[in-house]
């Protein structure tokens, strides 16, 4: 379920991607596909009826069902990433913003 | 010694240092590309365990025949681009501090997970150094595509962990091998989109016109020298390695990289700015390399690869440099300028000449053995292809180089009066440095076994094995 | 002696001359001449070495044969003549030791090319030869020719490429008397071999309808170069239809197929395009106004009557083709070397400028007398015996259609010929050459030599005839028959040492009457008579303007294979284009659109497949 809820999500980030023609517009797009990315990984270490991946006083076998943390270690990576991206993006905005005074991608003219 | 490990940490901690000593960062770049290029003629071929885990649960390094040779081009590359250009880095020496760790981190790394976050680092830096001289808007565009891409590699990974549990290479090209390629189909082609947008491949590579056509002499031979490089080195290592795939996803990915072959050089033909030729011709190059990749012709790949990344370095950095005086890259508007820069106008002339495949320079030789290993493999429209689009870039390359050299309209005999007056002045480092590459050009193609031997042991031209891989798992499960 | 040395040698020396080139112009140039002279001997020195083997960085593979001794030899000869006037030419270049490099390391291409040994050899100096010969060309007036000459040559680069691929592929071996042997059994793999290795003699030796680059290569190239450009590169184009025919089994892989007068369809597909060749090239020539372009499109169609004659293959045609390429090597270069004269002293070469030039330089009047005699094949020049050989082969064969273009050749070539003669030569002096100087000796040399050389090999062609009756014997083809002077043919024979003799007696007889007759008057070139009219423009009163008027109006709407090339070559710049503006938006969004749809088809096509 929460595996067709991510791809729709991820979905949305590329239709906002086709759609948008604003910078910040564009910029969020990715963050929509990115949350969606990150809950699929999320999801693919899922296992029925496990409990968290760490050791506690009462669960302190290593033998339990755990849910797979490689997922999650990798999800946080992937986050820490996309925000890099993200504040990279915006940094660029701002320079555009400076130079053409619109975010608008239509109304800053053709190639160049 | 763990001299491989070095290779990244070392270009990583100076890049910290040169936050906190700004006014040296040039000189720490410097330092790094030259201990880097030291460290490869000690370094050992092995694996390298990374904190403690040990394969295929942790992360590995990997040095073996092939990451070397990516190594060695990727090192020299980068050292001779920094040294060539070195007034035009200006405040990014840090940047390019962490595109070196990460674009070595990038060929040595042997677990799937750890080339996404090199592959991240280096495309961020990517990033920023297309932002030079205010590019902002295109490379916003690099970044909105870039980011795309590498989404899709990641859900590639994920979907392959998924399957098969397990991210290192080696452990994943075993555990594929066994299964029916139908089943890899998504996560194939996603890995492929991926490593498509950065290694130039159409219709991914639309970022290409706007970054490299307005890319100073720095970051234009950076990003087709030694990121192509890089790129298309794991493409290889991906895609003839692990993704082993089977005929009917090969004809499409063949399609894609065989189209953007042709294309590319049809749109280099239409061009009549310098940059944008190049720029053009590189994508075609790329899609090649590509092709020979998809077809499992390792050797023929990498020597084409190799011809391709350092003859564009040559040529990016007149380029960029004329651009950058001049204020222009139009051929119309540049015609005689060799007749004062004999020297460049060489090398710039051994560079097209190697691409072209003339005898006489090593293209001559990766041509040749790119078409005995398709023909080896009785693909014949390839080839033809192949062919077909040197028509076209025999005719571009030399119209640009018939006109660059000589002046006068259609009709006028060639005389110095009609030269054009943009003056260019070249720095004596470049000066030197491009002539050393055309001359390891002309060297190596007439004696190309100097270049094999040392590296791989005793090839023959019409031999065309494939360098073997040294893949171990030390440890167990 | 060692041809590898040679060769490592020559290489060296063009390097050498470069260095030298930069300090002193005219020692580099002359350095050229001693470099040839040098070549030239070494190869004339070489015929005691027929049937040895030698090798080059472990790829290149040479054999001395009768074929390669003899292409050489005619090369080289160009390439030494030529190189007499390159000091003359060292102040009027951009770049005078860029030329002479070019010049050597070409000379070395084709050499190499000669006495290769195995295909990789053949293309590996091809391609050395084609673009070290592409950069001399735009030293002369036009780059553009110089990108057509590349690319048309490059289109049968691909040809050897594909045909070298292919058999390495089938049989493991490259050498060329054995790689093909196995095609006599396969007539359609070879009917595609065939093809595409045909393809690069096609286009190098200029037929229809790859002969666009002649006129413009030739007649923009600088004036120094046009001729080893006429006279020796277009011979490589020969030398590949020469193998094409005599080491390929082209008769006996197709001896199952279609024939048409005996002749299979292939081979009499190509004589057509050469008989096309002919008759294209002698009207062009006719209707040309520049004079080295109306030489250039006269290579045009001998290179038709040399692909028709190497490709009967039998004992007179392949004996004419190959003597052919002898005559019309000498005489291009000797014409092309009398009009370069020409222009070093008038700086024009259209035709329309000049005239009169017998008076100002006698000596350059008679080589090109000579040397235009044997281009259009009357005796006693040496291009009559070949001509004579080929249409012998033709009417022997019965094959009317391609008899009847050769023989509208030869007589065409008489129009062609008389233009530039009469037109350059004779008539009167234009106002603006008024005061010209003659032409230094060391011009006059060479072209002394080249014009000797056509003379002899006309009067007295046994010794040629004999090396070729070899070339035949060595790939199986019956030789000529000599008895004596005379050539033995199945229609009749021909003794060119009595037509000499008779043609001798004419002469010296009219020389007589001339002397004892009274001399014309000389008249100004306004003193005509005009119906009471007064003229006043000397230009359009002069004998070479609009020469062949009426003759020309016949033909003047001809359908052009340069405008087609021009279609071809915007189309693609359309289609490059369209690249552009589809793919490389600077909207990501669009590109976003495409991996969208791609990965929308992929996902549908796993589904189904």
């Amino acid at each position: 379920m929460i595996q067709y809820f991510s791809i729709i999500l991820m979905l949305i980030g590329i239709f906002g991607l086709l759609i948008d023609r604003n910078i910040l517009k564009l910029i969020v797009s990715l963050n929509v596909f990115e949350i969606g990315l990150n809950l699929f990984i999320v999801s693919i270490g899922f296992v029925n009826n496990g409990i968290a991946p760490i050791l506690t006083a009462n669960n302190s076998s290593s033998n339990l069902n755990f849910v797979d943390p490689l997922p999650q270690a990798l999800v946080l990576t992937s986050i820490v990433i996309g925000l890099g991206i993200t504040s990279l993006g915006l940094a660029f905005a701002r320079k555009i913003y400076k130079e053409y005074n619109t975010f608008d991608l239509n109304e800053m003219g053709g190639n160049n | 010694m763990n001299l491989q490990i070095l290779l990244i940490a070392i270009p990583l901690l100076l890049a910290f240092l040169s936050l906190l000593l700004k006014k040296q960062s040039n000189n720490l770049l410097l330092v790094a590309g030259v201990m880097n290029v030291a460290f490869l003629t000690i370094i050992q071929k092995g694996t390298t365990v990374i904190g403690g885990f040990q394969p295929p649960f942790g992360i590995t390094l990997v040095v073996d025949n092939y990451s070397f040779m990516a190594l060695v081009v990727l090192n020299i590359l980068f050292l001779t681009t920094i040294l060539m250009s070195r007034n035009s880095i200006e405040e990014y020496g840090s940047v390019l501090l962490v595109a070196m760790a990460g674009l070595n981190g990038m060929i040595l790394t042997g677990d799937i997970f750890n080339l996404f976050v090199f592959l991240e680092i280096t495309s961020i830096t990517a990033y920023i150094l297309a932002s030079k001289n205010n590019n902002y808007k295109n490379a916003f565009h690099y970044l909105v595509i870039g980011t795309l891409g590498s989404g899709l590699f990641l859900f590639g990974i994920a979907l392959l962990y998924g399957m098969f549990g397990t991210l290192n290479m080696h452990d994943l090209s075993i555990r594929i091998a066994d299964v029916d390629s139908a089943v890899i189909v998504l996560p194939t082609f996603m890995i492929f989109i991926g490593l498509a947008v950065e290694s130039k491949l159409m219709p991914f590579s639309s970022w290409v016109k706007g970054v490299l056509g307005n890319a100073d002499d720095i970051v234009a031979p950076l990003i087709a020298g030694s990121y192509a490089a890089t790129s298309l080195f794991v493409f290889g290592r991906l895609f003839s390695q692990v993704l082993v795939i089977d005929s009917s996803l090969k004809i499409l990915l063949l399609t894609i990289t065989v189209v953007t072959l042709v294309l590319g050089e049809f749109a280099a033909f239409s061009k009549s700015k310098i940059k944008e030729i190049l720029l053009f011709s590189s994508i075609g190059q790329a899609g090649l390399v590509a092709t020979l990749f998809v077809s499992g012709l390792v050797l023929p790949a990498v020597l084409q690869l190799i011809n391709n990344v350092f003859s564009k370095v040559v040529l990016f950095t007149i380029t960029g440099k004329i651009a950058k005086d001049t204020d222009t890259d139009e051929i119309a508007e540049l015609r005689g300028i060799f007749a004062d820069h004999k020297i460049i106008g060489v090398s710039f002339t051994i560079a097209s000449l190697s691409l072209l495949g003339l005898p006489l320079f090593f293209g001559f030789y990766s041509k040749i053995n790119v078409m005995f290993g398709l023909f080896s493999l009785n693909i014949y429209l390839i080839p033809a292809l192949i062919l077909f689009s040197t028509i076209i870039e025999g005719a571009y390359f030399i119209r640009m180089l018939l006109n660059l050299w000589n002046t006068g309209e259609e009709g006028e005999k060639s005389k110095l009066e009609y030269k054009t007056d943009k003056i260019v002045s070249f720095s004596k480092y470049k000066k030197i440095g491009v002539l050393v590459i055309s001359i390891v050009i002309v060297l190596m193609g007439i004696f190309p076994s100097l270049l094999l031997d040392n590296l791989y042991g005793d090839k023959t031209l019409l031999n065309e094995n494939n360098p073997e891989y040294i893949f171990e798992i030390k440890g167990g499960m | 002696m060692d041809l590898s040395l040679m060769a490592i040698l020559l290489l060296i020396g063009s390097f050498i001359t470069y260095f030298v080139s930069r300090s002193n112009k005219k020692v580099g140039s002359y350095l050229t001449i001693l470099i040839t002279l040098f070549a030239l001997m070494y190869v004339y020195i070489l015929k005691n070495n027929i049937g040895l083997t030698y090798e080059l960085f472990g790829v290149i593979t040479f054999k001395v044969t009768y074929l390669g001794w003899y292409f050489s030899i005619i090369m080289a000869t160009v390439y030494f003549s030529a190189a007499f006037f390159n000091p003359f030419w060292m102040e009027k270049f951009l770049y005078p030791s860029q030329y002479n490099l070019m010049y050597l390391l070409s000379f070395l291409g084709t050499i190499g090319l000669f006495f290769s040994n195995d295909l990789l050899t053949i293309f590996i100096f091809w391609e050395i030869t084609v673009w070290t010969s592409t950069f001399i060309i735009p030293l002369g007036k036009s780059r553009k020719a110089g990108v057509m000459y590349f690319v048309i040559s490059s289109i049968g680069s691909m040809g050897l490429l594909f045909t070298l691929m292919l058999m390495y592929n089938k049989v493991g071996t490259l050498e060329i008397s054995k790689v093909f042997n196995m095609l006599a059994n396969e007539p359609k793999l070879a009917s595609i071999v065939f093809v595409m290795f045909i393809l690069s003699g096609l286009t190098k030796m200029g037929i229809f309808p790859f002969h666009i680059w002649l006129p413009q290569a030739h007649g923009n190239a600088p004036n120094t170069f046009s001729p080893v450009l006429s006279g020796g590169l277009v011979k490589m184009g020969g030398f590949i239809t020469f193998l094409s025919v005599g080491v390929f089994p082209a008769y006996e892989a197709f001896k199952d197929g279609l024939h048409i007068a005996g002749i299979p369809i292939l081979i009499y597909i190509m004589m057509l395009l050469g008989a096309v060749s002919i008759i294209v090239g002698t009207l062009m020539a006719i209707k040309s106004e520049d004079a080295k372009k109306l030489l250039a499109y006269s290579s045009v169609a001998n290179g038709g009557y040399i692909l028709i004659g190497i490709l009967l293959a039998d004992q007179l045609g392949l004996a004419g083709g190959m003597m052919h390429m002898l005559n019309h090597a000498f005489a291009s270069a000797a014409s092309f070397l009398a009009i370069a004269v020409v222009a070093y002293k008038t700086n024009t070469t259209k035709i329309s400028e000049l005239g009169g030039m017998i008076h100002k330089m006698p000596v350059t009047y008679t080589v090109f007398l000579i040397s235009i005699i044997s281009l259009a094949g009357i005796p006693p020049m040496g291009g009559f015996v070949s001509k004579w050989l080929i249409i012998q082969a033709l009417a022997d064969k019965g094959l009317l259609l391609i008899a009847f273009a050769a023989f509208f050749g030869s007589i065409g070539s008489f129009l062609y010929v008389f233009r530039p003669l009469s037109a350059v030569f004779l008539g009167q002096v234009a106002e603006r050459n008024e005061n010209l100087t003659p032409p230094s000796n060391m011009m006059r040399v060479p072209m002394i030599f080249l014009a000797g050389l056509v003379l002899y090999f006309g009067v007295l062609p046994r010794g040629v005839l004999e090396i070729i009756g070899k070339i035949q014997a060595s790939v199986g083809i019956t030789p000529v028959e000599l008895n004596g002077q005379a050539i033995m043919a199945v229609n009749g024979n021909l003794d060119a040492l009595k037509v000499f003799v008779i043609f001798g007696f004419g002469f010296v007889l009219a020389l007589l009457l001339f002397l004892a007759f009274k001399k014309p008057r000389k008249v100004d070139l306004m003193d005509t008579y005009t119906s009471a009219e007064f003229i006043y423009t000397k230009e359009l009163y002069h004998y070479a303007h609009d020469f062949y008027a009426p003759f020309e109006r016949l033909y003047g709407n001809h359908p052009s294979v340069e405008k087609w090339a021009d279609q071809i070559s915007y189309k693609v710049k359309e289609v490059g284009d369209l690249v552009n503006k589809v793919f490389f938006n600077f909207n990501p969004s669009l590109s976003i659109l495409w991996i969208t749809v791609l990965i929308v088809i992929i996902y549908l096509g796993g589904v189904i497949i």
